[in-house]
């Protein structure tokens, strides 16, 4: 179209539309962003988190590992750790077992037996509960699997000397954050009265999201004495 | 936003797609070391301790 003097006017209103459009494209790529940086988040949480600790974990349980051959501390060690947790249920391999639950600890992808509000027994006391806590998702996800659980399903702790072979007997699929009692050394909620040896395993449910906590509750079966070839008991193979 | 950033690179556009996939990188790594492992205890993903709501506290 030729040029006339209807142009003029027109200007101001052409930059006007351009500068609502720059700032509409502008949100446009703000909303990508914060779509990729959640999507990032996403791959960060449920991957690479678990690439570190998976990486962490082996590292550290090849130590324990080096230390029991080479007649280290073993049992009594608590700093590196007391032991594996076998679950064949959760086919998730051999789970190491630390001191503590807090966030440091459990990232490195191990499962950490409590030490507060109510402290862990030790699989060799002679009662007693022994109560682990590790992740649902991400840092390791040692325990994703942990609704696969079912009654009489065997829970293994293998420690320097001695294998302890556990039995499910109690699922609780939600409970609140606040209920400490899960882990008390008699666990009622699980239909115990007298003291004996349990063992409980805590994480966060549904999965994803911690909103509430899934409980697994197991009882002493046998143990068996390690031999020198570290022959796994019955139940793991 | 991109657009303006893309204008502002120098060199070709070769030149310019490799600067951008390394600003990517970047981003990416400074993203994954050091912002998301101090956002993601402050979200509520990943507590998984019966603990009276302690979780996360150093102890």
């Amino acid at each position: 179209m030729a040029r006339t003097e209807h142009d003029e006017p027109r200007r101001p209103a052409r930059r006007g539309r351009g500068r609502i459009a720059a700032t509409v494209s502008f949100i446009g790529e703000l909303l990508i962003t914060v779509g990729l940086l959640l999507a990032l988040f996403v791959v960060y949480s449920l991957w690479w988190t678990n690439v570190l600790a998976d990486r962490e974990a082996s590292r550290q349980g090849h130590h324990v590992r080096d230390n029991w051959a080479n007649g280290g501390p073993g049992a009594l060690n608590t700093k590196d750790g007391i032991g594996f947790l076998h679950v064949p249920a959760m086919k998730n391999g051999e789970v190491l077992v630390k001191k503590g639950t807090d966030t440091g600890t459990l990232n490195e992808g191990v499962a950490g037996f409590y030490t507060s509000p109510v402290k862990s027994a030790m699989p060799w006391d002679k009662k007693g509960n022994v109560t682990l806590a590790a992740h649902r998702d991400g840092h390791g996800a040692k325990f994703h699997n942990i609704d696969k659980l079912k009654d009489g399903d065997a829970v293994v702790f293998e420690t320097r000397d001695v294998w302890y072979v556990y039995k499910v007997y109690a699922e609780l699929r939600e409970t609140s954050k606040y209920n400490v009692e899960v882990i008390d050394q008699v666990p009622k909620e699980s239909g115990k009265k007298q003291p004996g040896r349990y063992l409980t395993l805590t994480t966060c449910t549904p999965v994803y999201t911690s909103d509430y906590r899934y409980v697994v509750w197991a009882q002493l079966e046998r143990t068996q004495k390690v031999d020198a070839k570290r022959t796994p008991p019955a139940e793991l193979r | 936003m991109y657009g303006w950033i893309w204008r502002h690179l120098p060199g070709n556009a070769w030149v310019r797609a490799l600067i951008s996939l390394v600003l990517v990188l970047a981003i990416v790594y400074v993203l994954f070391q050091y912002v998301f492992p101090w956002a993601e205890p402050l979200l509520p993903f990943n507590d998984v301790t019966v603990d009276n709501g302690m979780a996360g506290t150093a102890r």
